[in-house]
């Protein structure tokens, strides 16, 4: 006999709504049959309403006081009957205190954003700014998991063979000269997708995508009148919501698949997708920001108070998430789960991760639960988590963050110390010869692998690689704070003018400071990062802190990819020579070599002779393997001069069997790359001023 | 506006032709239609969307819905959808589920 279940039946009206009580889990709203189920937590709120909305009506649908008998512990929830998914917008409306000195910041006026939307309305189109007379500013709604996928997965590549591809997603596509329909968008940069293959990066790290404010902290300029942004969106709203003003069809509430979308054919073209992640504060600021989510909901919960009730401030911008409590740190690993299930995630980025090991009154821990918890997680464990091990309040853990055998990390050492001896600094050669080998100075002792080390020179946050060779100081004008703000700490190099010149000495100079920069990058061990538009010269004007500029400033300029043709050319070429070299991806810092050499060694303009004094501008580094099908020996030969004048290096010797071929030479402004390499019978080369060449081996033909 | 929905049947397929807007308030009238047919048996279905001005997200997961439904081996047709309809479909990458077609020939 078939009976008919009575499990999923309405046991109540209320307010003219058919509900019976609801799951605790999962939070937020999930599907049951014939209703919605809605979860929310508050451990010292005293009363919950949710509040439903029709998309289109400013005043609430109806508003359902949650019955007290509904709660289970901590969590209220309630099974609604008979809405339609696609119109309904929720929310929650919390009683409970107003004392700000005992850290309760109840207020059942607000309507408050579920922690756990997956959509949002309410920023739909980027810029647009909202009528700030509503008090509900970002409507909860219900997302659907009905994309065709077509078989997709998370890629898994390795991690030490990776070429990661740091870009902001309005600013990649935004300018008039990308040529893409949908600009600044999801979908433009999936029509930019034959670009970043032909460049042959094999990851994307995308600026935060989670649903920010791009007007929270907006201001206008003093001098020009332009409107400033929270343009990077390092300030989160919604952790389970993409940003809906990145996407084209935004206004349709359509972000999800177009962001989906975007994954699977970033996947198809064989590249992983990292997302940079703000876990360290929220978009809600201080005593004086605004209460969105979290502050109605349980304040004392969710932020690191003082014990007068005021925002601890480690991230500098205003409060502090309170990671390592047990309900945020299920919050934080609820959402990262979220994304590598839902979206295809490949790996996070962890914004100021140092916060993320911080007890609730701010002290260090030496075992931090929410990172052993993202180590160790099921679901994430083939993901990749990389952490800025640093955060505002002056914790400083590059090579000691809680690694748990998985985190890599953001090397800020690898940048400082590339940069010093690209500009000829004293007394870099020893420590640029650890950063080469994947700083084991760092990551060996620990037993961490070079692949922790996440190799850069520049990043979005100071110059860009062009304007790190144009510019000794910061030009931050156009941020509006007198070129007070962001880092003195460039250890940049102008080349003989500041900015813009017609000096064509100068000019050629920059190019090949530009590609000295990238050829120690791709020929280092570790994973190389890249930022946008590096590998055609992308300036900024000198700006070293664009956080807030929405404006050709930021965008990248697509003409110079012509302009620069041999800059990008030069760019490809030496991603697809790190393709071809397993040598420079070893992963292991026992690694034995190959059967005649060893796996990295040091030399100078003598092979094997270093010059390690402080004075010395040269150094060479020689990196083997024998490959697995065949045999053969990898080799790579890596020679860099940063002396202002020209410098004799002898070749290391190599098996009879195996010849030089010069594959790379920044010396040469008319062909610094060469292909195919020519064979090179000579026992040393001359490497010109400020130059780099770089040498692969080949089994001579018998 | 207002939407209507006309239902004829083919010998192995069936079109719906569809004349107004398919916002979030019309789009369930275009799910109810769909549901009515027999979604699991149907080889062909042929939405006219020649009249069509505006599809909602509503709208778009109707359809995705019905070719869900639809077996495996079984086509939808898109005839005469609006450049902007169209793109909202491609850049979603609800594209792949249909087939885009200019006019009732081209099938």
């Amino acid at each position: 006999m078939d009976l008919e279940r009575i499990d999923n039946l309405p046991t109540d009206t209320l307010s003219g709504f058919r509900v019976r009580p609801g799951k605790p889990l999962p939070f937020g709203v999930s599907s049951v049959p014939g209703g919605l189920n809605f979860s929310v937590y508050t451990s010292a709120g005293t009363s919950c309403t949710l509040v439903l909305f029709s998309r289109s009506e400013e005043a609430p649908l109806g508003e359902i006081r949650i019955p007290d008998h509904y709660r289970i512990g901590d969590v209220y929830s309630i099974v609604v009957y008979d809405l339609d998914y696609e119109d309904v917008e929720y929310g929650f409306r919390i009683d409970g205190p107003f004392s700000p000195e005992e850290g309760h910041r109840f207020n059942p006026e607000n309507v408050l954003m579920d922690p756990y939307a997956r959509v949002l309305s309410g920023r739909e189109e980027w810029g647009v700014e909202p009528d700030w007379s509503k008090q509900y500013q970002y409507r909860s709604r219900v997302a659907f998991d009905d994309f065709d996928w077509e078989g997709d997965s998370p890629l898994e590549i390795n991690d030490a063979d990776l070429v990661i591809y740091e870009m902001h997603v309005r600013s990649f596509t935004k300018s008039e000269t990308s040529g893409v329909k949908f600009k600044g968008t999801y979908a433009g940069i999936t029509e930019k997708i034959p670009y970043l293959q032909e460049l042959g990066v094999n990851a994307v790290e995308l600026m935060p995508v989670f649903e920010f404010d791009e007007f929270e902290n907006s201001r206008i300029h003093p001098d020009t009148g332009e409107r400033l942004f929270n343009y990077w969106g390092y300030s989160t709203v919604a952790f389970f919501a993409p940003k809906a003003g990145f996407a084209a069809s935004g206004k349709f509430g359509m972000q999800v698949d177009e962001f989906k979308q975007l994954v699977k054919e970033l996947h198809k073209a064989g590249i992983e997708v990292i997302l940079d992640v703000v876990f360290n504060h929220t978009a809600e600021g201080n005593e004086r920001g605004p209460s969105i989510s979290f502050k109605g909901l349980d304040n004392k919960i969710y932020y690191m108070l003082t014990p007068e009730g005021y925002y601890f401030n480690f991230s500098g911008t205003g409060n502090t998430l309170n990671c390592n409590n047990p309900v945020v740190r299920n919050l934080v690993l609820d959402c990262l789960r979220y994304w590598a299930s839902e979206y295809h995630i490949d790996g996070f980025r962890f914004d100021l991760a140092s916060i993320l090991g911080r007890d609730p009154w701010g002290a260090p821990l030496s075992n931090p639960p929410l990172l052993e918890s993202l180590a160790f997680d099921p679901i994430l464990s083939s993901c990749k988590l990389i952490a800025e091990a640093w955060d505002a309040g002056g914790l400083y853990q590059v090579g000691t963050f809680p690694a748990f055998g998985r985190w890599s990390e953001w090397n800020g050492k690898y940048r400082d110390t590339a940069r010093k001896y690209l500009k000829g600094d004293e007394g870099q050669v020893g420590e640029m010869a650890q950063r080469v080998q994947g700083s084991p100075d760092l990551y060996q002792w620990n037993g961490r692998s070079p692949a922790t080390s996440i190799n850069f020179i520049t990043c979005h946050d100071g110059f860009t690689l062009a304007d790190l060779v144009s510019f000794n100081h910061k030009h931050n004008e156009a941020n509006g704070e007198n070129n007070c703000d962001g880092g003195d700490d460039n250890h940049s190099w102008n080349c003989g003018a500041e900015g813009w010149t017609d000096d064509i000495g100068i000019r050629n100079l920059r190019t090949k400071q530009s590609m000295n920069a990238l050829s120690m990058l791709m020929t280092s061990r570790g994973t190389p990062m890249v930022l946008m538009g590096d590998e055609f010269g992308r300036s900024q004007h000198g700006n070293n802190n664009a956080y807030c500029i929405d404006s050709p400033i930021s965008w990248v300029d697509w003409s110079l990819l012509e302009s620069n043709s041999i800059l990008y050319k030069f760019t490809q070429a030496l991603i697809s020579f790190r393709h071809q070299h397993p040598c420079l991806r070893v992963n292991r810092f026992d690694h034995g070599g190959s059967k005649s050499l060893p796996s990295c060694s040091f030399h100078g303009t003598t092979p094997w002779q270093v010059n390690w004094s402080a004075d010395s501008r040269q150094l060479a580094w020689l990196m083997t393997c024998d490959q697995e099908d065949s045999g053969i020996m990898d080799a790579v030969y890596v020679a860099t001069n940063m002396a202002h004048y020209a410098t004799w290096f002898d070749l290391p010797e190599i098996p009879s069997d195996y010849s030089w071929q010069l594959c790379f030479n920044t010396g040469d402004s008319q062909s610094p790359y060469l292909n195919p390499p020519p064979t090179f019978n000579d026992h040393g080369i001359l490497v010109g001023e400020r130059s780099v060449v770089i040498f692969q081996v080949s089994p001579r033909e018998t | 506006m207002a939407l209507t929905i006309e239902v004829t049947q083919g010998d192995i397929h069936v079109t719906l032709t569809l004349s107004g807007d398919v916002d979030t308030k019309t789009a369930p009238e275009l799910l109810s239609k769909l549901t009515a047919l027999e979604l699991n048996a149907l080889e062909q279905l042929r939405l006219d969307l020649q009249q069509v001005e505006f599809v909602s997200s509503a709208g778009l997961r109707a359809i995705v819905f019905a070719k869900q439904k639809m077996p495996h081996t079984s086509s939808l047709y898109l005839i005469g959808a609006s450049e902007q309809i169209v793109e909202t479909i491609t850049k979603t990458g609800l594209a792949q589920a249909v087939v885009i077609v200019e006019s009732v020939e081209e099938i």
